[in-house]
């Protein structure tokens, strides 16, 4: 096969077509990074830093407020994630069936959570599920409780509530995802297992799972990445006079403990950068992890 | 082996029938091919044998026992696909091991029953391959294997060669021909070929907008089709058809062909005067040495080596005639000459398109 040279001129061309996306990715992307990585080695409070070689790092394993918010954002993490998993591709089966009526009302209310804006679903839920809320008065209404659930007071339950609402907001979207997967799927497979006499739950296990393997893999690593940056639900639901993770830190995430650390109190950019840090090595670990479980064998 | 049986078999989706009745007895052991063109209800029929449409009317038995109602999986069929269905992430063993899981057998007989299966298809070189590490040809030999396994009373194939290039499609041809012999199983096979058809068939069954056209062995179809549709779906290329009109005594008029007359024909000496026929010639009807003939002019000839074809009219505007000129290779386009042909071969057929005898 004969190899197409570029000329110099249409390289430049090229390049010149290229440098306006580059230059905003390298101020808005490249630079803040680099910066915070350098930022992540200075100690001190607001403009009073110094370079402090891994201090950050040895404060890090020394400090309770971190250590909550790394156990926190992974609870969250190892409950909320495969949950949603589970209902997004029970819902996309459902809803694939095309002898179901309303597939599309379904798929539109199940797909809409994701579209709505974060800060005004998070009052609602606030609202709804506050110990006089509509969830509680429900729930006894139906004498499934007897006395109100402590939604937003309690650490357990409100380590459940926002398990409920980010499932609630991200299950429709990655429903989407295994929606279009299952479509591409050729309906004799299935029809070929039906006469062969495979029952429908191996249909589900041993056909529909694995085929869409690649799929649950994305979704996997998607979700894990937006849940180790969760920050708005528990800045917002579980807010308690203005400061989130309550009660007790007990919702507190890394994204909110960064926030805390840059913001809230007296500004630590140098320990921010350096929890921010964290959650990229935890991204890239658990990605590789997931990867490596989904891989091919032979 | 089971036979099937049909009756009064149909299918309507809404107010829209697309089945509209279909009575039909295949024998143990037949190789019938339903062949008809795309939207004819050929692949739906299989399909309410199969048990993936319902049946909207009528009864469907197989071995006897009444069908109908009875679950895909227990009415003793296996069916092969024309995009082959295979699952892609299990190897060729997994393919054709998988459904006997679960019908309870042990690892040991599963094992055996692929072994089998992969000697009769061949396949045993490729047993440990996923589909998407095989051929058109040997995907379509794993959806045999996997059907074979399952040993069912009747094979059900729906356009299995349609997704294969032309010379695989002669080859897998042969497979399946070789295979029945093999099986001695009952086999309803699906196609819009009508090669395929021929080739293939004990029995074939002409389907048109869901109704039996005509049912019979393949040459029954060629030499003695109940219609024009049968007669022009049935052979390649397709027959020609001339308008004629009956003269007195049953001799035929050509209007299209400046009033040639024929001779008449055991059909038409029953006919009155005037009456409007159509008569349906062969391409390989013409020969040199018959007794009739038709002064056309050639538009194009196709040289297939061991014969050739010439497409020619009448004059400027008329219908074009397919005529086989057997291994002459004389005939140039733009050349005028007589098609002599036989004329008691000709077929008749009346106004409604209904073929007389």
């Amino acid at each position: 096969m004969g190899k197409f040279r570029l000329g110099r001129s249409e390289n430049v061309y090229a390049w010149l077509f290229l440098a306006p996306a580059l230059t905003l990715l390298a101020i808005f992307m490249v630079y803040p990074i680099l910066w915070s990585l350098w930022m992540s080695f200075q100690t001190g409070k607001g403009v009073n830093t110094q370079f402090g070689g891994l201090a950050n790092i040895y404060r890090l394993t020394q400090d309770p407020v971190f250590l909550r918010a790394l156990t926190n954002t992974l609870i969250f993490l190892i409950i909320q994630v495969p949950i949603m998993i589970v209902l997004a591709i029970l819902a996309a089966v459902a809803l694939n069936d095309p002898k179901l009526r309303g597939r599309a009302f379904f798929r539109t209310a199940i797909f809409l959570p994701c579209v709505t804006s974060l800060v005004a679903y998070s009052v609602l839920f606030k609202s709804m599920f506050a110990t006089d809320g509509v969830v509680n008065d429900t729930l006894m209404w139906l004498h499934i409780i007897s006395s109100p659930i402590p939604w937003l007071a309690q650490p357990f339950w409100a380590k459940c509530l926002i398990i409920i609402a980010i499932t609630w907001r991200w299950t429709g979207y990655n429903m989407i995802f295994f929606l279009a997967a299952l479509q591409n799927i050729d309906r004799s497979i299935y029809e070929a297992a039906r006469i062969d006499g495979v029952p429908a739950w191996a249909r589900f296990v041993y056909l529909t799972v694995p085929m869409l393997k690649p799929v649950i893999l994305f979704t996997t690593v998607i979700s894990t990445i937006g849940t180790l940056q969760l920050f708005d639900e528990v800045n917002n639901i579980t807010a308690s006079g203005g400061v989130g993770g309550a009660p007790a830190d007990s919702t507190l995430t890394l994204s909110l403990y960064i926030y805390n650390l840059t913001f809230r109190f007296m500004p630590s950019l140098g320990y921010a950068a350096t929890v921010s840090y964290v959650i990229v090595v935890l991204v890239a670990l658990l990605t590789a992890l997931q990867f490596f479980v989904a891989r091919e064998r032979k | 082996m089971s036979g099937v049986t049909l009756r009064g078999v149909r299918k309507s989706y809404g107010g829209l029938e697309v089945i509209k009745g279909v009575d039909l007895d295949i024998a143990p052991r037949e190789f019938v091919v339903f062949v008809g063109p795309s939207g004819c209800g050929k692949s739906t029929l299989l399909r309410m044998i199969a048990g993936l449409e319902e049946i909207s009317g009528g009864e469907l038995q197989i071995g006897g026992t009444r069908m109908n109602e009875v679950d895909p999986s227990a009415r003793g069929i296996a069916m092969v696909f024309q995009t082959y269905a295979l699952y892609p992430h299990m190897t060729v063993r997994e393919n054709m091991g998988f459904a006997l899981r679960f019908a309870g057998l042990s690892k040991a007989e599963i094992d055996k029953q692929v072994m089998e299966a992969a000697r009769v298809l061949e396949l045993e070189p490729l047993l440990d391959r996923k589909p998407k590490a095989l051929s058109g040809g040997q995907r379509q030999r794993v959806a045999i294997g996997r059907a074979i396994v399952r040993h069912p009373q009747v094979f059900l194939f729906d356009e299995p060669l349609s997704n294969l290039d032309a010379e695989l499609r002669v080859h897998m041809r042969i497979e399946i021909a070789r295979l029945h012999k093999k099986l001695n199983a009952t086999i309803i096979y699906v196609t819009h070929d009508q090669v395929e058809a021929m080739t293939l068939a004990d029995k074939i069954v002409v389907l048109r907008a869901g109704v039996v056209e005509q049912v019979g062995s393949p040459l029954t179809l060629y030499d003695d089709p109940d219609n024009l549709f049968v007669a022009g779906f049935i052979g390649s290329p397709k027959m020609n058809f001339l308008p004629a009109v009956v003269d007195a005594g049953g001799a035929l008029r050509l209007p299209d062909h400046g009033d040639q007359i024929l001779p008449a024909l055991p059909a038409s000496a029953k006919l009155s005067s005037g009456t409007q026929v159509t008569l349906g010639l062969r391409p390989e009807h013409f020969r040199p040495d018959g007794a009739a003939g038709l002064r056309l002019t050639v538009d194009l000839v196709e040289h297939l080596g061991g014969e050739s074809f010439a497409y020619a009219r009448h004059g400027e505007g008329g219908e074009v005639i397919t005529v086989s000129t057997g291994d002459s290779r004389a005939l140039e386009s733009g050349q005028s000459f007589d098609a002599r042909f036989d004329p008691s071969k000709a077929l008749l057929f009346n106004a409604q398109g209904l073929r007389l005898r």
